[in-house]
């Protein structure tokens, strides 16, 4: 439970952070967005990190919680670095 | 800084990438120990389990100086053994069995070093000293914490390009799946190197021994203090229950499992029982405690340890990953993954973004060759000496004697027969076969499993035997991943060099 809890947030993190990256905004929506919302992307995934590493510490006690933590935002940043490689076929499918 | 980088990482390579890939799988130590001896199951230490030890040790050896009996987890399948050694001038012999934990009576289980191989591979290697295979892991160990390091440096666009994989670019891939592997995994490399070389701390750094103690022995008797010793007293006094003298020592250790019980002079009135803690908490395990086996009264603890010490028993935790469950260590699995992949994929970098520069491809230089060379033996070899290692383990006679020695043999006898093949066949088609070879060699794991146990995947499956399920799937997940890997190079058409190409046609018209 808390490990499913930390790889959503870690996922979700990583996922902002990406989308908080003008060149690969350029890629998932065709055009940059504002800073602001560029700014808020990073703010709320860095925070999203920071709460998995909280409930991590919590669940686990911090000890193990730390280390569980690195594990899962390994996981979650290769999935979010393999659906970012293969975007243009995940966007084909949403488009369609 | 990009020099250091490449040297650092290049000549101790092919033993990083040993490491790694040994120490990855020795993870799963204890689940591939128990897939390796099919003929335990999994257990947990009750009231029961240890009356059945004590009774089958009372009638096999009643008056040994010794008993030991070596508990299972309950978490995977381990064996529960118990020994016995008589005492000084008696003709009797010692022993060991095997004991089935809910029959208590003994099972031959056959002779495997198993996963503790992996493991003690991946520090020890084989067949040398030991001396000095672990100053080469150590400096290995050195080597490649200044190359991580000084890759960090080099890398420079660590964060502009943290989530960058470009695919079917040549070269460019090749950097990208480097840093991919090495970033995204970074704090356990960092971690692993570290905390790799703190265990082999005093293999580096004995000075700290020698200019403090006589001899090395001496050190480590002051370390792990013998404790009292007891003198049989000749009287004769029933021994307590042992699962209240396991239960006392859970009560000082507040919680702590026992993993291994020692009885000195069993069924004397000076019966002394010591029992040591499992080894598998992130701070490291309290000590032993000894205990009176008649009264059950605490003879003396072990004392509490240094800072000094607890840091290493935290650090050499965090390395091994005994404390971990489950999940965290499939983690500890999948980045150890990352990591072999992270040194092989820095490896073939070497060659790819040279063999672009060769003058005469079709003849590169003697060290292009060597390494290259070294690439597909070490890289596509080990592996497929790792499968063959699981087979040799269903495969030879469980009579044979030093089978667990054979067991070993036929891992190197199959990377050294892999690595002899690939020299003498071209280098794309060296890599497709030794990679096809590992793939049908995985491939094979679970299939001659089935044949020849009764713990076949399907079996398993429908027992919901997750040791034995995992095991065959990780076997047919590397299969597909080698063959997937072989497909990759063969169906791989070299974009002919730009210049090079431009260069023909006008050099043909000069």
């Amino acid at each position: 439970m808390t490990d499913t809890a930390i790889f959503c947030l870690s996922l979700a993190g990583f996922a902002a952070l990406l989308l908080a990256m003008p060149r690969h905004q350029d890629d998932w929506f065709g055009r940059k967005l504002t800073a602001t919302t560029g700014r808020a992307l990073r703010l709320s995934g860095l925070a999203a990190l920071a709460l998995a590493f909280f409930v991590a510490g919590t669940g686990f006690g911090w000890g193990y919680g730390a280390v569980a933590w690195f594990g899962w935002l390994t996981m979650a940043a290769v999935l979010v670095v393999t659906a970012h490689t293969h975007r243009e076929r995940i966007m084909r499918k949403i488009r369609r | 800084m990009s020099w250091l980088h490449t040297w650092t990482g290049l000549v101790p390579g092919w033993l990083l990438f040993i490491i790694f890939l040994f120490g990855t799988a020795a993870f799963f130590q204890s689940e591939i120990n128990g897939w390796m001896k099919p003929e335990l199951y999994s257990a947990s230490v009750t009231r029961g389990v240890l009356d059945e030890a004590y009774a089958y040790l009372n009638e096999k050896a009643p008056h040994a100086a010794r008993w030991s009996i070596s508990l299972p987890s309950g978490r995977r399948p381990e064996p529960f053994t118990v020994s016995w050694r008589p005492q000084e001038g008696s003709s009797s012999q010692a022993g060991e069995a095997v004991l089935n934990e809910q029959s208590g009576r003994e099972i031959a289980v056959r002779d495997t070093q198993g996963g503790y191989f992996l493991y003690r591979f991946h520090y020890d290697l084989h067949y040398l000293p030991q001396r000095w295979t672990r100053l080469a892991v150590s400096i290995a160990a050195l080597a490649a914490l200044v190359g991580l390091l000084s890759g960090i440096v080099t890398h420079k666009k660590i964060f502009a390009d943290f989530f960058l994989m470009r695919f079917g670019k040549g070269q460019r891939s090749w950097l990208d799946a480097h840093n991919v592997t090495a970033v995204l995994a970074l704090p356990f490399h960092l971690m692993i190197i570290y905390t790799g070389l703190v265990t082999l701390l005093f293999t580096m750094m004995p000075w700290a021994i020698s200019a403090h103690y006589p001899s090395v022995a001496a050190f480590y008797e002051e370390m792990h203090s013998a404790g009292p010793t007891q003198e049989p007293a000749g009287e004769h006094a029933p021994l307590l229950p042992l699962a209240d003298l396991t239960d006392r020592a859970s009560r000082v250790w507040r919680g702590a499992e026992p993993d291994y019980i020692a009885i000195d002079n069993p069924g004397d009135a000076a019966a002394m029982v010591t029992i040591w803690p499992r080894n598998d908490a992130i701070t490291g395990s309290p000590g032993k405690i000894y205990l009176s086996g008649v009264s059950g009264r605490l003879l003396h603890a072990a004392p509490q340890r240094g800072a000094a010490t607890a840091t290493e028993d935290v650090m050499i935790a965090i390395h091994a990953g005994r404390f971990s469950g489950p999940a965290l260590r499939w983690l500890y699995f999948l980045s150890g993954v990352g990591g072999t992949m992270m040194i092989a994929s820095g490896l073939v970098l070497w060659t790819v973004k040279r063999r672009a520069r060769l003058l005469d491809p079709a003849r590169p230089y003697f060290g292009f060759r060597l390494i290259e060379r070294l690439n597909i033996g070490v890289i596509a070899g080990a592996p497929a000496g790792i499968a063959v290692y699981f087979l040799a383990n269903r495969l030879l006679p469980l009579d044979m004697a030093h089978r667990a020695d054979w067991e070993i043999n036929s891992l190197f006898i199959a990377w050294g027969g892999l690595f002899v093949w690939t020299l003498a066949r071209p280098a794309k088609r060296a890599w497709i076969e030794a990679l096809a070879a590992c793939a049908l060699l995985y491939a094979l794991v679970p299939i001659v499993s089935a044949a020849t146990t009764t713990r076949g995947l399907v079996r398993s499956l429908i027992a919901e035997d997750w040791v034995f399920a995992g095991f065959d799937l990780v076997m047919l997940a590397t299969a597909a991943a080698c063959a997937l890997a072989a497909w990759k190079v063969a169906s791989h058409t070299p974009k002919a060099a730009p210049r090079r190409a431009s260069r023909e046609p006008t050099e043909a018209t000069a």
